[in-house]
């Protein structure tokens, strides 16, 4: 027969502030590990999800992002009439040249940040099918007009629509914004082209993006490679993005080493508890016993307890996460990221199933771990000694 | 019986208990040292000492917009400036994309007077004046790729169109704070790039200013030269310039703090369970003591001490730990590479000061979870406490 759970739960109850500390400590420690992991989670999204899947980007042989690479005029002519390379219901080729440039932007807060601001043609919108205007207009070419993404607008651009904006050697207008879908263009600043290149001074571009058909991708990639006169390189837009997101990956290395130090500290706080819960209870014990109770039951009803405890410190620790990832979402509007390329994208943290089923484990080790050895030595306990203490 | 033996032998009393209590304190500790490191490193680039004379002259715009080589030797002769050298982004690939580091063509005549403070050797900067294709390499960055003095290397242009082969002729030691860097001459760069149209631009500049309290007249009168010429230029110290380069770390610095008061609280929820654990067993003890004559405040005194103790212990063996592993895994050179979006931060150098605030924190951990439980037992009714024993 089992000891009924009511047993351990009331339990918990009478020594309600050592349950109230212990459960405390648990999770605190799940919601260290949940915001982190949320804060990893968050990059990798937001990198991985970007990109489609029939695009390449072609950039200079070896670089690594778009912001490190420079193409001539004539290697973006020859890639817009490459044959294989997917063609609107107009003709129009889909390859959209871009020019990427990082000036300093001012923040609403008046800081002074590199920002990722790429110069366009219209054609982009239509490679970038993820990207889509959601307020105001596209920018008109020779203009100086530009439109930001969502978090590049909320955090540069403190007059809204309409208002013009400093950087480089003029200002802009804000004729519209765009939304990509949480992806990282979302941090970025859309302008014409020629702007672009005549603010810079540069005649070239820093890449071209080319939607291809799936089954024409290796061939276009061979394509590009084998053209002698200029060194390219090819790749599919979203391994493009996913590369730069295995940086986030050694973070998960950080992520893992911190959730296993503290659960260790937190599963010894977990033994303190459940030791002294047996020797307390040392006469309780011996009574149970020798009402007939095995020391399985025993066993598995102490071990109950702990995971109780464990239970409540998860269930408190996610939802501390939770607030602390609202908090740094909408107070701080995400946290700002040094990228590759060196401009700052803004990222949303991001509750993952990785980082529930992280703190889940966590708690649950501390639970077992924390209990087994009170409950192995309450299990054990010799009946006339335990009554004898009474 | 003396009252430090008293405090002693409590301890003792739950070898176990205060065994579990004083690790789960340490590795707290270890990760908030862990965790401090990041800020810490942060304020170790902003307080060196030199970089206060150290002028940074860039465009106004941006990094991204280079000036005039011209501006090098127009600067030269402001008045009150006693040396200037400069810096051009090569962004140069070493044998695979993802090895990124940053490399600067430069100027080797006037690098021991613009960076006096980087302590690199005189004979090394001798054959870096000497060598066309010479460069010194920043320790960190020779101990990742397994460099070696006189070893020859090949850097492949993403940025200018040419390939550069340069012969290792110098280290700037890790003491400088910039151990990643990689510096060549400019003369060969701009010798590289003669059948391609020339190089007639920096990136920016480096100015040394003969003396601090001329800093500020020489920033203004560098500024006011380049007025509405074909680049305006911006000039801070190397601390503001540094300062506003990482404050797109701030939000992401916010996030580590925050994980860290995490740690911290779940630390003190664990040894103040343990400490009120303590004194709940002892009260039959304390009324006696008391009874005995004992005043309030030995008896508070003693049970803060053993709190106190305790944590202190655990707290020096946590710091001690993590300055431990994290020089070790410097020297071993796994830190550093793996995060290029926390640039400079990347490397955990971790300061004795950071140690210092970790066995710190340890100490007030002890006093907070020992405060409580001591003041209530120091305060215990003595008739009703000898009433539950008899």
């Amino acid at each position: 027969m089992a000891i009924p759970l009511a047993y351990n739960v009331r339990n918990l109850f009478v020594r309600r502030w050592t349950t109230a500390f212990t459960m405390g400590g648990i999770a605190l420690v799940v919601a260290a590990t949940m915001l982190l992991a949320a804060l990893v989670g968050g990059l990798q999204r937001m990198l991985v999800s970007t990109g489609e899947p029939d695009n390449l980007v072609v950039l200079r042989k070896g670089a690594t992002s778009d912001g490190s690479s420079m193409l001539p005029r004539d290697a973006v002519q020859a890639l817009r009439t490459l044959t294989g390379v997917a063609r609107g219901p107009d003709g129009e080729p889909l390859a959209s040249p871009e020019i990427v440039n990082q000036p300093f932007v001012r923040t609403t807060s008046g800081n002074r940040e590199n920002v990722l601001v790429r110069g366009v043609e219209p054609v982009a919108l239509r490679v970038h099918r993820a990207v889509r205007i959601v307020e105001g207009r596209l920018f008109r070419p020779k203009l100086g007009e530009v439109v930001a993404g969502r978090g590049a607008f909320q955090r540069y651009v403190p007059g809204g629509l309409g208002s013009r904006i400093e950087f480089g050697r003029r200002r802009w207008t804000v004729v519209g914004v765009f939304d990509s879908g949480g992806t990282a263009f979302d941090s970025e600043i859309w302008a014409d082209v020629r702007d672009v290149q005549d603010d810079t001074r540069r005649t070239g571009y820093s890449g071209v993006r080319l939607q291809v058909a799936p089954a024409d991708r290796e061939v276009v990639i061979r394509r590009v490679a084998a053209d002698g006169r200029f060194t390219l390189e090819a790749k599919p837009e979203q391994s493009y993005y996913r590369e730069q997101a295995e940086t986030a990956n050694s973070l998960y290395i950080l992520v893992l080493t911190l959730a296993v130090v503290m659960a260790t500290g937190a599963v010894f706080g977990a033994l303190n508890t459940m030791f002294a819960a047996v020797s307390a209870r040392t006469a309780e014990i011996g009574t149970l016993r020798a009402l007939g109770f095995a020391r399985g039951t025993i066993l598995v009803s102490f071990l109950t307890e702990s995971l109780l405890l464990a239970a409540g410190g998860l269930g408190s620790g996610v939802a501390l996460a939770a607030l602390a990832v609202w908090a740094v979402n909408t107070l701080l509007s995400g946290v700002q990221f040094s990228m590759m390329t060196f401009s700052v994208a803004t990222v949303l943290l991001r509750l993952t199933p990785g980082g529930a089923l992280l703190g889940l484990v966590l708690a649950a080790a501390i639970g077992v771990l924390g209990g087994i050895f009170p409950a192995w030595q309450a299990a054990h306990l010799r009946v006339v000694d335990a009554l004898h203490r009474a | 019986m003396t009252w430090p033996r008293l405090v002693l032998r409590n301890l003792l009393r739950h070898p176990l208990r205060t065994l579990f209590t004083t690790l789960s304190i340490a590795l707290s500790i270890f990760l908030v040292c862990a965790v401090l490191t990041l800020p810490g490193a942060l304020a170790a680039i902003f307080e060196r000492q030199s970089s206060n004379t150290r002028i940074s002259v860039h465009h106004k715009a941006g990094l991204t917009y280079w000036l005039p080589y011209a501006f090098v030797r127009k600067v030269r002769s402001v008045p009150g400036v006693a040396a200037v050298n400069h810096y051009s982004w090569f962004g140069g690939i070493y044998d695979e994309p993802k090895n990124l580091f940053p490399n600067f063509a430069m100027d080797p005549e006037t690098a021991a007077q613009v960076w006096p403070d980087y302590g690199i050797e005189p004979a090394a900067l001798e054959r870096f004046r000497k060598t066309r294709n010479g460069a010194v390499v920043g320790e960190q960055t020779m101990r990742k790729f397994d460099w070696r003095i006189g070893q020859e290397i090949t850097l492949r242009g993403t940025i200018f169109p040419v390939d550069l082969t340069l012969e290792i002729v110098g280290v700037i030691p890790e003491a400088s704070g910039n151990p990643v860097v990689l510096w060549f001459n400019r003369v060969y760069l701009e010798e590289a790039m003669e059948p391609r149209g020339g190089l007639r631009f920096v990136g920016m500049l480096w100015v040394r200013a003969d003396r601090p309290e001329h800093v500020d007249r020489v920033m203004q009168t560098i500024a006011d030269l380049f007025r509405n010429s074909e680049a305006e230029v911006a000039a801070e110290t190397e601390q503001a310039f540094l300062t506003s380069w990482f404050s797109s770390f701030q939000g992401f610095i916010r996030v580590i703090l925050a994980v860290g008061f995490l740690v911290v609280g779940a630390v003190v929820l664990i040894a103040a369970n343990t400490s009120a654990m303590g004194v709940r067993e002892r009260i039959p003890e304390i009324a006696v003591l008391k009874s005995l004559g004992f005043r309030r405040r030995p008896i508070l005194l003693a049970l803060m001490a053993e709190s106190t103790l305790q944590a202190s212990i655990g707290g020096v063996a946590g710091a001690a730990a993590a300055y431990g592993i994290l020089g070790a895994l410097r020297t071993a050179g796994k830190t550093g590479g793996g995060m290029p979006f926390l640039g400079p931060l990347a490397n955990f150098q971790m300061s004795p000061q950071v140690a210092a605030e970790g066995v710190a924190i340890a100490v007030v951990v002890g006093l907070v979870a020992g405060a409580v439980p001591a003041w209530n037992g120091a305060r215990l009714n003595v008739v009703e406490a000898l009433r539950r024993l008899f």
